[in-house]
């Protein structure tokens, strides 16, 4: 396109690419300036709290509204001059069903072809095809209303795929759904972008996030820290220590008089430290509350966002 | 363009299918007005039981066409509140194209629920000969389209399952009162006359009254000419509904969002 940012020939356009992106709705800011870029064939993670504001760039970037202002592209196309071209590129799982529980999965999946303007034999056969490649033809004649709701999930993602997008927008996928089923729904959706396809997707839960090339992480409607899971973890550098006291005030004021600096709030004290492991002993001799748990361990992205924003993760961000 | 409005169709026809009973139960409401209340008032009236029933035969199929059109229009409020809709949305296809298919589909649905109900014209005492029974579903068709363009109307406003039925109560009876269909129009007080020549329902039963007794009220060109001028009206204001729809995927329904 002649308005496509500048970009040397032979060079494929960023999958995403929002810049100074801001969505006001009446006097709330849900995005209060943006910018991400994901490149082709990522996998990319937004994590962060219910109302941080992931399920409006989410949107925005589905075409589903349009930006305050700033700009956002997807596969180098506007997402509202060009939201037309776009729609087709796309493959999207919304957080809410999205297929018709009267009908069996294979029916849903044709009509969505047909929506997408493939021709009747041409849907048929790519409901079979998508519904094999994820392995739930056995599933695919029953009304989806009897499935359970991982293998529904399974039948949005199939939904979504049935299109053969190169791009695969998910919102909140697995909302729902328990620990084991989420972990197969992941597995499924790595093998995806591992095959070449661009993921971009929004979670709350961090060990979700982690499966991830890259991950933004947001909250307020900015992003406070974006990288690998692995850059975002070094930040904190070291380790944690967590404790847990008979009275954990006491506890705190004492680690800060003695140069420690925990982590305020939280059900547990979380201490940052360079060398955990040796630092441990001493605090358990020297504290002068009984500890009724201790444990060290390697950052986790909940811990890091925790430090970078001075709340967890499944508390919701509320002023 | 066209396919996008056959691909519609196709999807809201399928999961109309799956609800297929619907046409049997729909069959209630019309025959309780033919038979019981025809019965009750057409003992009291003027022309006696077996011409009342006859008479409102046209009524009735229109009453019935009227709830089962806003009927399909609801699903557009119900896929509002799943993800369903904007799976449709984010399709590549014009925001047009949906509003045709959602509207044509629904006509088709109010049209089959009247094909339902025809054959039971003779026990009204309406038997149709081979022309006006053409003439009767030609009209029935005409009257299809206009209600699937009176419900999708109405239905693209509202994001509530529960606001929608009263709101949409508050349109249709008053509509289907004012049309003739229970009783003359000619013999109506003056302002009912003058107020049924602003209502869609009045034209569609005049021109079935036509096909079956003969008879009508307005000149039938005037009535066919009133029905297309509304589905002209109303298709372009559900299309302008969703062509604005661009950032809310509630499709413009915020105006008259109810807070949940």
């Amino acid at each position: 396109m002649s308005n496509a940012p500048a970009r040397p020939a032979g060079v494929p356009p960023a999958a995403v690419d929002v810049e100074a992106l801001v969505k006001h709705y009446g006097r709330v800011e849900a995005l209060r300036g943006i910018d991400i870029r994901v490149e082709q064939g990522e996998m990319f993670a937004l994590l962060g709290p219910n109302g941080a504001g992931k399920t409006t760039l989410f949107s925005i970037l589905a075409t589903l509204r349009a930006p305050t202002s700033g700009s956002a592209r997807v596969l180098g196309r506007d997402v509202v001059a060009e939201r037309d071209a776009l729609r087709r590129e796309m493959g999207i799982v919304f957080q809410e069903p999205a297929i018709e529980q009267r009908l069996s999965g294979r029916d849903n999946l044709f009509l969505m072809g047909l929506l997408y303007g493939l021709t009747r034999a041409g849907a048929r056969r790519r409901a079979s095809e998508v519904l094999e490649r994820l392995g739930i033809t056995d599933l695919a004649d029953r009304r989806a209303q009897q499935l359970s709701g991982g293998q529904r999930r399974k039948l949005e993602l199939a939904r979504a795929l049935v299109t053969d997008p190169r791009i695969l927008f998910l919102d909140e996928a697995t909302l729902g759904l328990d620990v084991d089923a989420r972990r197969t729904f992941w597995g499924q959706v790595r093998d995806l972008a591992d095959a070449g396809r661009t993921v971009f997707f929004t979670t709350h839960y961090m060990e979700e996030a982690d499966v991830a090339d890259r991950i933004a992480l947001i909250d307020f409607g900015v992003i406070v820290a974006l990288g690998t899971p692995g850059e975002l973890k070094a930040r904190l550098g070291g380790g944690i220590v967590s404790l847990t006291t008979d009275d954990n005030a006491r506890a705190r004021a004492w680690l800060s008089e003695h140069g420690f600096a925990p982590e305020p709030g939280g059900q547990e004290i979380v201490l940052l430290h360079a060398d955990p492991a040796a630092v441990l002993p001493e605090l358990l001799r020297n504290l002068p509350v009984r500890v009724e748990r201790a444990e060290v361990h390697a950052p986790s992205l909940a811990d890091v966002f925790l430090k970078l924003t001075g709340r967890g993760l499944e508390g919701g961000s509320k002023p | 363009m066209i396919r996008g409005i056959v691909a519609v169709v196709i999807l809201d026809l399928k999961r109309f299918w799956v609800d297929r009973v619907r046409l049997v139960a729909g069959l209630a409401q019309p025959l309780l007005y033919l038979f019981v209340l025809g019965a009750g008032l057409g003992a009291s009236s003027r022309m006696g039981g077996g011409d009342y029933r006859r008479f409102i035969f046209p009524g009735t199929m229109a009453l019935s066409l009227l709830f089962s059109a806003t009927f399909a229009a609801i699903t557009i409020v119900f896929d509002r509140q799943i993800g369903f809709f904007k799976a449709v949305l984010v399709a590549p296809i014009p925001r047009p194209a949906i509003a045709l298919g959602k509207i044509i589909a629904g006509a088709v649905q109010s049209f089959a629920q009247g094909m339902v109900l025809l054959p039971f014209a003779p026990l009204a005492g309406a038997s149709l000969n081979p022309l006006q029974a053409a003439e009767m579903i030609g009209a029935m068709a005409l009257a299809s389209l206009t209600f699937s363009s009176i419900g999708m109307a109405i239905a693209c406003r509202f994001n509530s399952t529960t606001v929608f039925p009263v709101a949409s109560n508050a349109v249709l009876m008053p509509m289907f009162f004012l049309s003739g269909g229970l009783y003359p129009l000619k013999a109506a007080p003056h302002w009912m006359q003058v107020a049924a020549h602003f209502d869609p329902v009045a034209y569609a039963v005049d021109l079935m009254r036509e096909a079956v007794l003969g008879e009508s009220f307005f000149p039938v060109p005037l009535s066919l000419g009133a029905l297309v001028l509304t589905i002209v009206i109303l298709v372009s204001a559900s299309v302008s509904v969703f062509n604005r729809g661009e950032d809310d995927s509630s499709l413009g329904a915020s105006r008259f969002r109810w807070r949940r």
